[in-house]
Formats: structure tokens, C-alpha cells, sequence
């Protein structure tokens, strides 16, 4: 008797299971159809900074713009990180599963993000951009390096070097100096640990790639690890001039870390993402004294893109919004609120405060996308960088 | 329909939701990750290299003895001092262990990543502690940020409280009449201690002990943001298999390991509740 009410709760549970798991996967889909006529539904991911210039600028497409009444603007937004299906997967998994007419409308793109896309289902999942209908597509100069006839690049962001003018007068102009500087100053400089945060990848993986052809920094070919070793070689002679805390040399987790101790007074330098440390040195969050430099050979910087595809079910809301994002207003929006670098002429653009993003050139950005190889990577700075004592 | 039926499907009824909640979000995971566990990550097939792989490899087999190191210094002090934290509050009638009294349990509404920043800017070596030491020209360097003895520092924090709470909620039910009896009889301090009240608080100090060691194996925040690079808690270490290396199969074994590790503990405790039920017969 027990043994048959058990299989019966049993059998319960595994169809209310079964029902839950369907109603889910299409739930998370995108749903179909589900939009009306003008609703344009704009897909994001990032950190939360990203989350509040959407909705900023999302509040203002569907008030103040030329669109205004035309088309609504809805934002879907997930949080990087959290280990969830990336927006990538998501996007492909429609694709592959032959679904039309979804909701994603508009996605927002980072260069990583745009190679993984063209890796799993191709440049043809997107819509090959008509610039007839962005008018303000001629503004910007820029060009993605993947797929640049898909994607509209809006905004840029580079790592830079973030020092403390107070301690260092005149920061270094290259990775040699740069050395150079470390060496002379033990304990004064780290990088984040790779794999928690872009700063800390781009200052590890430029310094090794620094040794390496330049058309390695875009190839996803395992070939490439086969040379990592005298960059790893070089992250190690390194090690031992790094941060130290508990007598131990530390490389901190997330951008924040290293920042924290910038401001803290703890290091006198390290790579960061221009955008963070602009921004939160204009909210007071961060010392006056604090400065950026660009050294030569480059940390790595992206565009930010947009990017329609075949499968949503509004592209000319879609083309209405990126023609939006490339106008002053947009620009200015992102400028002053995440300290963005405007990919438009900034002679109308209010750039008080901001005056050290303007002379971020978006042309020398170096845009790395290896792939996969990153997993390596990280694994391999695991066990050979952050083991070393 | 009899009523004795109704009554019953109404009882099942109302266990259903907790049911089925827990065997999807607890009985079914723990399932799938037992079983990914012995798969290879490529082919599929059964194999026993995922596990191998935290026992072989020099770095993770740090991280296990690390985190078990932490975890054992937590749960010896956090319980030595919460013990005598919860002895002081229960048998010293003051204005000062009333105060205490009603002071400890704060920490418990502290979120816990304010908490863990809060203790940061504290210790750091530019912290607090640093910029008091200052002032009277002295430069103190702990040193704790990105070590254990941080790690530790944090836990002890979060856990004495917590233990304290279930320790003077033990020693809140022995009676005092038991006691003074005991020393109308004669019996010093130290033979009151040792024969009365130490056996009858000793399950809520080993139901206490093993709520901590369990809170501490898997810990997260606390190890992410003050721990160093290597060797890391096992939470971290988890964390870099799922989300950076994505090998969901070693993930899933590394997720197997700690459940046993806490599983021990739960074995000790459910053995010292099954005791008691014995005794009160």
C-alpha cells in the first residue's frame, strides 16, 4: 500500500516535472510572436552600469527621441556572470532550432560576444545592415573587426593603465617601461587574476601575445598555445614585483579588487577598464589624483555593437533604435553616465569631465578575440602564475 | 467519498508542494550531478578520472587541505568561544551579560557581503587598524587580506554567534534547582561543570560544530573576496571549474566531494539526535 501511494507521489513529480521543463525551455526562448507591431525588444548583457545606460537610454528612445510614439523600446537585460545561458547560447539555440519571429529584435553585442555568434551559427543569423535606414551610420568611422557589414559598432571601451599621479609622475609610454617601472617599484603594481574580470585578461593575454605574431590576437587556432610559453615566461620574471599582502604575492579577483587598492594607496598602478575608472572618479568614488595612460603596445579594447537578427519579429524598429544610439544625444548619454568613447564627432557632445576619453583613439584599439583558447588560458595562469610563491 | 479518505488525500495534498519542490531542486540535481560526475566530459562513458583529478593533481589537492585546515580552525575556536560565551550569558546575572546578551545576535542581521567589506576595511593593510596605528606612528601591516588567517577571522565573525545561539539555548534548559543541588551536596565548581553540565550540553556543542564545519566547507563570498590566488577554498575552486574552465563533469565531482565532506557531519549530527530520542525513551 505505501509502496503504490509512494509511486503514484512519484509518478506525480515526474509529470509536473516534465510539464515544468517544457513550459520552461519555451518560456526562455524568447517566446513567439510575442511582441505587437511597434514593440522592439532590445536584448542586453554586462555589468550593472550596462543595465542603467539601457535603461536611460532605452527611457529616452521611447520619450524624447524621433521615434518617439513610433516604436516602444522594451529592454531585456541579463547580468554577466552569474553562470546562466549566455546571450550568445541563447541566440544560437533559437537559430539552430529554426524559430522566426522571436523577440530578439536588437541584441547588443562585445566583440567577444560577436565572434562566438559567428563561430556557432555564422554572420548569416544576423541581418546584413542596410545603411540606408541608420542615416546616422555615416557619423561613425569605426568597423567592427568580425562580421562588419552585420553589426553597427556604437560605443567603445579600452583597458588602460590607472595610476596615481601623486606617486607616479610620469607613467609609462610602453610595455618595456612599463617593466621597467615594476621592477624598480616591487609591490606596487597588480593585475586582476584572469577570468575574473576583463582588466586582469587583458593585461595577462596582451603581455603574452605581445610575443606572438599580431594576427594570433584574433585566431581561435589551438596552434597558438604551442607559443604562449615566453609570455607565460614573462608573467612569471614579473611575478615576484607584483602586490603583496600576508607576505604572499596576490593578484586580486574582479577589476574592482585592483581598484579598491589603487584607491586605497595599497599599488600605485594597474590595468583597467577606461570606462570604470572614469566613471567612478566622476562620482567621487575614487581619488582626483587617479589618471589613465595608454601604453604602446596596447592593452586590448573593444566596440560595442549592435546587431539584428533573422529571427526577430521587428527590424525596423530595430534600425529606428541603432540609428538612435548613433545620434549626439544617445552619445552624450552614454559619455557622462559610463563614461563611454563616443564613436561620433564630439564637437556637440558635453564632454566636461570627460575630456580623457576624448583622446582614447578608437583606431589603435588592439581587439582580441581568441575563443576558446581563454579557458586554456586562465587554466594555464592558474597553475603556473598563481601557484608561484 | 469516506471522510477518513478525504481527510487523507487532504494531508497529501498539503505535503505536495514541499515535496515536489525538493525532489526537483534537491533530490532530481543531486541525482544528474552524481551521474556526470563519472562521465567523460567528451564521450560520455563512464570513467573515474574526474574525481582522480582532485586527488592527483597537486593544486586541488592544496585546495581540499586548505579548506578543511580553515575549516577545522573555525570550528574549534568559533565552538571553544562560543561555549564560554554562552556559559557567561547563562550563568553570570549582570547588567554587562544582558547587554552582551542582547548584543551578539546582531551580527546575525548583517548582510553578509556588508559584513565581509566592513571586516576589509578593517584589516587591510591601508585599513583601519593601519590608520589608528598611524597616529600614534606606528605602521601596522596584518597582513590578513588574501590569507587565511583572514578567511578565518571572517568565519569566527559570522559562526560564533550562530554557535553561541544553539550552545545557550542547550545550557538555557538545564535547570537550576540540578545545579544547586549539587553544590547543597558538596560538589565544587569544576566537578558541577565537568559532570553536570558539560554531558548536558555536549549535543548542542556537536549539533552546533557540525552546523559550522557544513556553513564552511562550501563558503563562497567570504574566501572569494579575501582569499589569495592558491591555494583556494574549495567554493572558489568549484566555481573556477563551473563558470571559467566550464567542465561541468569535474564541476559535478568536485560538487560530489564536498557533499560527502559535509555528509560526514551529518552523519554525527543525525547520530547524536537519534541518541537523544533513545535517552528520553
Amino acid at each position: 500500500m505505501k509502496v503504490r501511494r509512494l509511486t503514484a507521489a512519484l509518478m506525480a513529480g515526474a509529470l509536473a516535472a516534465g510539464a515544468v521543463g517544457c513550459g520552461g525551455s519555451a518560456g526562455t526562448e524568447g517566446g513567439n510572436g510575442g511582441s505587437s507591431d511597434n514593440t522592439v525588444t532590445i536584448w542586453a548583457t554586462g555589468s550593472d552600469n550596462v543595465r542603467q545606460i539601457y535603461e536611460t537610454l532605452v527611457e529616452d528612445f521611447n520619450t524624447n527621441s524621433e521615434y518617439a510614439g513610433t516604436y516602444q523600446a522594451e529592454l531585456q537585460f541579463m547580468l554577466s556572470g552569474t553562470g546562466a545561458q549566455t546571450l550568445p547560447d541563447m541566440l544560437a539555440s533559437a537559430f539552430k532550432a529554426n524559430q522566426t519571429n522571436t523577440d530578439y529584435d536588437l541584441v547588443d553585442l562585445s566583440g567577444d560576444d560577436l565572434s562566438k555568434i559567428v563561430s556557432l551559427i555564422g554572420e548569416e543569423a544576423l541581418v546584413q545592415l542596410d545603411d540606408a535606414k541608420i542615416p546616422n551610420a555615416g557619423r561613425v568611422t569605426a568597423q567592427s573587426t568580425v562580421a562588419a557589414d552585420y553589426v553597427q559598432p556604437y560605443r567603445g571601451t579600452t583597458v588602460i593603465l590607472a595610476y596615481d599621479s601623486e606617486k607616479v609622475a610620469n607613467p609609462p609610454k610602453t610595455m618595456d617601461e612599463l617593466t621597467a617601472w615594476m621592477e624598480a617599484n616591487p609591490g606596487r603594481f597588480a593585475y586582476n587574476a584572469p577570468g575574473t574580470g576583463g582588466a586582469g585578461d587583458s593585461f595577462a593575454r596582451t603581455s603574452v601575445y605581445n610575443f606572438l605574431p599580431e594576427e594570433a590576437i584574433t585566431s581561435d587556432d589551438p596552434a597558438w598555445e604551442e607559443q604562449w610559453d615566453e609570455g607565460f615566461a614573462y608573467l612569471e620574471s614579473i611575478h615576484p614585483y607584483m602586490y603583496t599582502s600576508g607576505g604572499s604575492i596576490v593578484y586580486p579577483n574582479k577589476n574592482q579588487g585592483t581598484l579598491d587598492l589603487l584607491n586605497q594607496g595599497e599599488i600605485d598602478m594597474c590595468p583597467n577598464w577606461a570606462d570604470m575608472v572614469l566613471s567612478q572618479r566622476a562620482e567621487g568614488t575614487l581619488k582626483d589624483t587617479i589618471k589613465i595612460a595608454q601604453i604602446d603596445p596596447a592593452f586590448t579594447g573593444s566596440l560595442q555593437s549592435l546587431a539584428i537578427p533573422t529571427f526577430g519579429s521587428n527590424e525596423d524598429g530595430a534600425y529606428a533604435f541603432i540609428d538612435y544610439m548613433l545620434t549626439d544625444e544617445a552619445q552624450e548619454i552614454m559619455v557622462r553616465q559610463m563614461a563611454a568613447i563616443p564613436l561620433v564627432d564630439t564637437a556637440n557632445i558635453d564632454m566636461t569631465g570627460f575630456e580623457d576619453v576624448e583622446n582614447l583613439d578608437v583606431s589603435n584599439f588592439r581587439i582580441m578575440s581568441i575563443g576558446d583558447l581563454s579557458t586554456d588560458f586562465n587554466q594555464r595562469w592558474d597553475s603556473e602564475i598563481a601557484t608561484l610563491h | 467519498m469516506s471522510k477518513n479518505l478525504k481527510e487523507k488525500l487532504a494531508a497529501y495534498g498539503m505535503v505536495l508542494p514541499a515535496f515536489l519542490v525538493v525532489m526537483l531542486t534537491v533530490a532530481y540535481p543531486i541525482v544528474s550531478a552524481v551521474i556526470q560526475s563519472f562521465q567523460d566530459g567528451s564521450t560520455g562513458g563512464f570513467t573515474l578520472a574526474n574525481y582522480a583529478y582532485f586527488f592527483t593533481d597537486e593544486i586541488q589537492r592544496m585546495n581540499l587541505l586548505y579548506t578543511l585546515y580553515i575549516v577545522f580552525v573555525t570550528v574549534v575556536v568559533a565552538i571553544v568561544v562560543a561555549y564560554l560565551l554562552a556559559l557567561y550569558l547563562r550563568f553570570v546575572k549582570s547588567k554587562i551579560s544582558r547587554t552582551i546578551g542582547m548584543l551578539y545576535l546582531l551580527p546575525r542581521f548583517v548582510p553578509a557581503m556588508c559584513a565581509v567589506y566592513a571586516m576589509i576595511t578593517i584589516i587591510r593593510d591601508t585599513g583601519m587598524i593601519n590608520r589608528l596605528g598611524q597616529i600614534f606612528g606606528v605602521n601596522i601591516n596584518l597582513g590578513m587580506m588574501y590569507h587565511a588567517s583572514g578567511i578565518i577571522t571572517m568565519n569566527l565573525w559570522f559562526n560564533i554567534p550562530f554557535a553561541a545561539m544553539m550552545i545557550a539555548a542547550g545550557l538555557g534548559g538545564i535547570p537550576d534547582s540540578i545545579i544547586e543541588a549539587a553544590s547543597d551536596v558538596g560538589a565544587g565548581k569544576l566537578t558541577i561543570f565537568k559532570t553536570m553540565i558539560l554531558p548536558l550540553s555536549l549535543k548542542d556543542v556537536v549539533v552546533a560544530a557540525t552546523f559550522v564545519f557544513m556553513s564552511n566547507v562550501s563558503s563562497f563570498t567570504t574566501p572569494y573576496l579575501m582569499g589569495g590566488n592558491s591555494p583556494k577554498m574549495l567554493g572558489i575552486a568549484l566555481f573556477d571549474q563551473f563558470n571559467r574552465y566550464l567542465d561541468y563533469n569535474r564541476s559535478a565531482a568536485l560538487s560530489v566531494i564536498m557533499f560527502l565532506l559535509c555528509s560526514v557531519s551529518a552523519v554525527v549530527y543525525i547520530y547524536t539526535n537519534l541518541k537523544e530520542n533513545d535517552w528520553e525513551k
